[in-house]
């Protein structure tokens, strides 16, 4: 019994071993022999406040390719922003269209955006990203808009507000000039002689 | 104090006698007790110390509670500092006669009750070395620093009003005082600034204290005033309240007068000076106190209904936790023994004889500390988000002995300061400025009725 | 660029390490271990967003030489130019396991007693069910703490955070006072492990300084490195999302939305909107959850 056991753990070990070798070598082969590069030219156009960005995929011998999922961004500060559908397909001429937000921000105060269309983990065809720098987006305000020169309650000392400056001012001159009045008529009383000496 | 003391005193009259004698005289009892206040800082040093060595963690204060009994302790010394000006500014202006020889007691408490409290807050600075960006950083947005401004403002103005008060007086000390020891003697001269009751001097000394007893009085509002903001100018139950300012002013004339009454008891008793602070002016004081307690009830009631009546989420959880909660024995310990009692006492006049009368006010003065402590602390323990996942210290608040011996320091020097201006200064006014003729017909007319 | 990766390609490379590792570990045989995508960095150009809002391209290995020190006090108070940073914390996918607090505390050295970040357990009413709330500080565009503050220590930035700086900090504690949101700690003795070689930055928050008030700053120190704060990685279950208001982006390290429509469909926000504070964290409310209220998961994380 106890052989049989070993034999049968050992069988299995080798098995799995002879399985796993196999299914390496081909994940590799298909990696680096049977995937090839694709094209992707990129139309970008805008109707009637409608901007469409039209991609069209080839493969190396400028046929189009069919059925490829493209994935579209817009590059953000810490990711990128997919736009369009959740899944963008190519039709039979290679050919998918993605409407780009009217209402997106820019990167810049010039409304430049970048835009990456992306191919993904397709079985056929190597990853490849294009990148275009598109004027689409909403110019984001300029740097005076964050600049913090406005006067409030929370602002640098430099920046407090002018009344609360103006009436604290007031206070503080009209009590202390009491105060410093109070003291020269102390001194002037020291300066008074006696008449007896 | 090398030498001993070169001659005999003589006195002009029995009034000086009265008056200046303790100058000269230093008893046993002096010294016993000035030894006691040394004994109680020092030991608030040591205190101190450790929590300069170690940080703030020697206190009971963690991050919800985070301020603790220096803060309530703060606010009370702010509170009975504003008796100088109900004396020498309200009762003065009103022309009431009878308070004449309590102004110079009041005064001296002012000036010792503001040195505190701005030691105080310095002492619950976590970076006391860092204080001069008070003045180097400053935002004016802040209420703390409209605090620093207006606490050295009034520091400054109780310091010329005991001041002018004391001069004519310090020239007496300087005239007629020969058995002191030379720096005594060289301190009333260079403090008496020549005065030498010229008519002139008389008449400048009679305006300036004019134009000061007007000011004091915004100043002495607006220091309470800045200090209820502190607390006003947040979210926190009991504290977001528009009624704060008069709430607190209110109660700082109230534990005034009281701190008066304590004051003027031991002075009369210690001094010998039954025939200057009579038992009218127990009555008086104690008609004063009954006066200033019913104000002060009446923002109390504004306090607690509207909150008590919505009971709105933590405003309400705050008040359940006053009313019935942890802090309700000392809640209705505070309003009952603090408040409700001494106004129905001090109505009986057999009452507001000097025992009777000193008993009452100690009790308004502890109760306006609790007071204080009942407005500090509860209030940071109601947050708008639930208190989780803290060590179980965070919770509660029972101020560690550090905090209590530092506390207790605090009023150690209170006294300390009070009593060695007592020491040097005569604590009844000797001079009076004003026709004398009137004067002393008012003063004589009040001892007949306590003969009779 | 790694981390500027789509979620869809490191999906892939998580894929791909999995196999290689499972191949290693299951034959004994190093076969060889199939290689990532990521690229050799030299040479790459990244590109940045200048302080007057033009992109420029730099060469990748500039940056990180830049990226050493951390900004100094002076520099810490100006922000990053060009952004607003929000947080949205989506209520429905908590289940209180702990890794934001974790991760917070381990980068800021803090002990589990006092931490930035707290997952309280809510319930807003009898009858309503209870959730986890992670809460941390809200970087009001109102603050009261820095409105209260006496010596400007701590500060509104323009890219909406708000810092401390602990060698200006005075220990008054009425920030602490002032936050209706409880979001302030204090340094109430020496921080335990202080590295004493690391130079102070209000931006790190490190090393902290006893006497101080602390609290949650956003991690600007990673921002500045185009990099999401510790929390919004560590948290495995995509509750905390980052962004840049002016983006209209958040992301949660996994997926990327757009704030305005993520707020808009999930009726988003703001803790206490009544107080005026503005904060700069939004909340999505705790409907249609992801997992069921279950404490024993705060027992577990707390382990």
């Amino acid at each position: 019994m106890k052989y049989l056991k070993y034999l049968f753990i050992r069988v299995l070990k080798i098995f799995t071993l002879v399985v796993f070798v196999f299914m390496s070598t081909a994940q590799i082969h298909a990696q680096d022999n049977v995937k090839e590069d694709a094209l992707i030219s990129l139309n970008f156009t805008e109707n009637n406040n409608i901007k469409t960005i039209k991609a069209t995929v080839t493969n190396q011998i400028g046929e189009p390719v069919e059925e490829l999922d493209l994935y579209f961004f817009v590059k953000r500060t810490f990711s990128l922003l997919p736009i369009g559908d959740v899944f963008n397909t190519t039709d039979e001429n290679g050919v998918v269209e993605v409407e780009f937000p009217e209402d997106l921000p820019a990167s810049d105060t010039e409304g430049n955006v970048v835009i990456l269309v992306k191919i993904l983990e397709s079985d056929l065809y190597n990853d490849l990203t294009v990148e275009t720098t598109k004027k689409w987006g909403v110019p984001i305000p300029d740097k005076e808009y964050y600049q913090q020169n406005e006067r409030s309650l929370w602002a640098a000392a430099a920046n407090a507000p002018m009344s609360l400056i103006v009436s604290i001012s007031i206070m503080i001159l009209s009590v202390w000039y009491v105060i410093f009045y109070i003291l020269y008529k102390l001194y002037k009383i020291s300066k008074i002689k006696p008449y007896k000496l | 104090m090398k030498k001993s003391i070169p001659e005999k005193q003589l006195f002009n009259s029995i009034k000086e006698r009265d008056l200046l004698g303790h100058i000269v005289k230093t008893s046993v009892r002096y010294k016993i007790w000035i030894a006691i206040l040394l004994l109680f800082i020092v030991f608030g040093m040591y205190g101190y110390y450790r929590q300069i060595r170690y940080g703030l963690i020697v206190t009971a204060m963690r991050d919800y509670t985070s301020w603790g009994i220096y803060i309530s302790n703060f606010v009370f010394f702010v509170a009975v500092s504003l008796v100088g000006s109900l004396f020498s500014s309200i009762l003065k202006l009103n022309k009431n006669e009878w308070a004449k020889p309590l102004i110079r007691i009041s005064e001296i408490i002012a000036v010792a009750a503001i040195i505190c409290a701005a030691v105080i807050i310095i002492i619950d600075m976590g970076r006391p070395d860092r204080f001069i960006y008070v003045f180097k950083f400053g935002r004016i947005q802040s209420p703390i620093i409209w605090d620093v401004i207006i606490i050295s403002t009034y520091l400054v103005i109780s310091f010329i009003l005991l001041y002018i008060s004391l001069l004519p007086d310090i020239a007496i000390c300087r005239d007629r005082l020969t058995a002191i020891p030379k720096w005594k003697k060289k301190l009333y001269k260079i403090a008496a600034i020549n005065w030498s009751n010229q008519p002139e001097q008389v008449i400048i000394l009679k305006k300036i204290g004019r134009i000061l007893g007007i000011t004091v009085l915004p100043v002495a509002f607006a220091i309470h005033t800045v200090t209820s903001w502190l607390f006003a100018t947040t979210w926190r139950p009991g504290w977001d309240s528009t009624n704060l300012g008069p709430y607190f002013v209110s109660g700082a004339f109230m534990v005034g007068a009281a701190v008066i009454i304590f004051a003027m008891y031991f002075v009369r008793k210690y001094l010998n000076l039954k025939s200057y602070i009579t038992t009218t002016h127990f009555d008086h004081m104690g008609k004063l106190l009954v006066l200033l307690s019913l104000v002060y009830f009446y923002f109390n009631i504004n306090e607690y209904l509207g909150p008590a009546f919505k009971m709105v989420g933590v405003e309400g959880e705050h008040i359940t936790e006053l009313f019935v909660g942890k802090y309700a024995p000392m809640y209705w310990l505070v309003q009952i023994f603090g408040l409700v009692l001494p106004i129905v006492f001090l109505l009986f006049k057999n009452l507001r004889k000097p025992v009777p009368i000193v008993i009452i006010s100690s009790f308004v003065i502890l109760g306006a500390w609790f007071k204080r402590f009942l407005i500090v602390i509860p209030s940071l323990q109601h947050p708008y988000l639930p208190i989780q996942g803290v060590d179980e210290s965070y919770l509660h608040y029972v101020p560690t002995w550090e905090e209590w011996a530092i506390t207790m320091a605090s009023f150690a020097s209170l006294l300390l300061i009070i009593t060695i201006l007592i020491k040097l200064f005569p604590v009844i006014p000797i001079q009076e400025l004003e026709s004398p003729a009137e004067e002393t017909s008012i003063e004589s007319k009040k001892f007949k009725n306590e003969i009779s | 660029m790694e981390n500027k990766n789509s979620n869809a390609s490191s999906r892939r490379n998580f894929i791909k390490k999995i196999a290689s590792g499972s191949l290693i570990t299951v034959s004994g045989l190093t076969i060889y271990s199939v290689s990532s995508c990521e690229k050799s960095t030299e040479g790459e150009k990244a590109t940045l967003l200048t302080p007057d809002g033009k992109l420029v391209q730099v060469l990748k290995s500039e940056i990180e030489s830049f990226e050493q020190l951390p900004a100094s006090p002076k520099e810490s108070r100006k922000g990053i130019p060009g952004k607003k940073f929000v947080m949205v914390v989506d209520l429905a996918k908590c289940k209180n396991a702990r890794k934001c607090v974790k991760h917070c505390d381990k980068h800021h050295n803090l002990t589990p007693d006092r931490p930035y970040i707290k997952v309280l357990e809510m319930k807003d009413n009898e009858k309503s069910a209870p959730y986890w709330m992670p809460k941390k500080c809200f970087q009001c565009d109102n603050p009261p703490c820095v409105k209260v503050c006496p010596v400007g220590a701590t500060f509104k930035r323009t890219d909406g955070i708000v810092l401390i700086d602990n060698e200006r900090c005075i220990g008054c504690r009425f920030c602490m006072a002032a936050c209706p949101y409880s979001a302030r700690i204090f340094n109430w003795a020496t921080p335990p492990n202080v590295d004493e070689n690391l130079s102070y930055s209000p931006e790190t928050s490190i090393p902290s300084k006893i006497g101080t008030v602390g609290k949650c700053d956003f991690c600007p120190d990673m921002i500045r490195k185009d990099k999401l704060p510790h929390c919004i990685t560590a948290c495995p279950n995509g509750v905390l999302y980052f962004g840049d208001e002016i983006d209209d982006t958040v992301t949660n390290g996994e997926e990327t939305l757009r704030l305005s429509t993520l707020l808009r469909e999930k009726a988003g926000y703001r803790y206490l909107e009544e107080l005026g504070t503005k904060p700069r964290v939004y909340y999505l409310p705790p409907v249609d959850r992801l997992f069921p209220f279950n404490k024993e998961n705060a027992k577990k994380g707390a382990s």
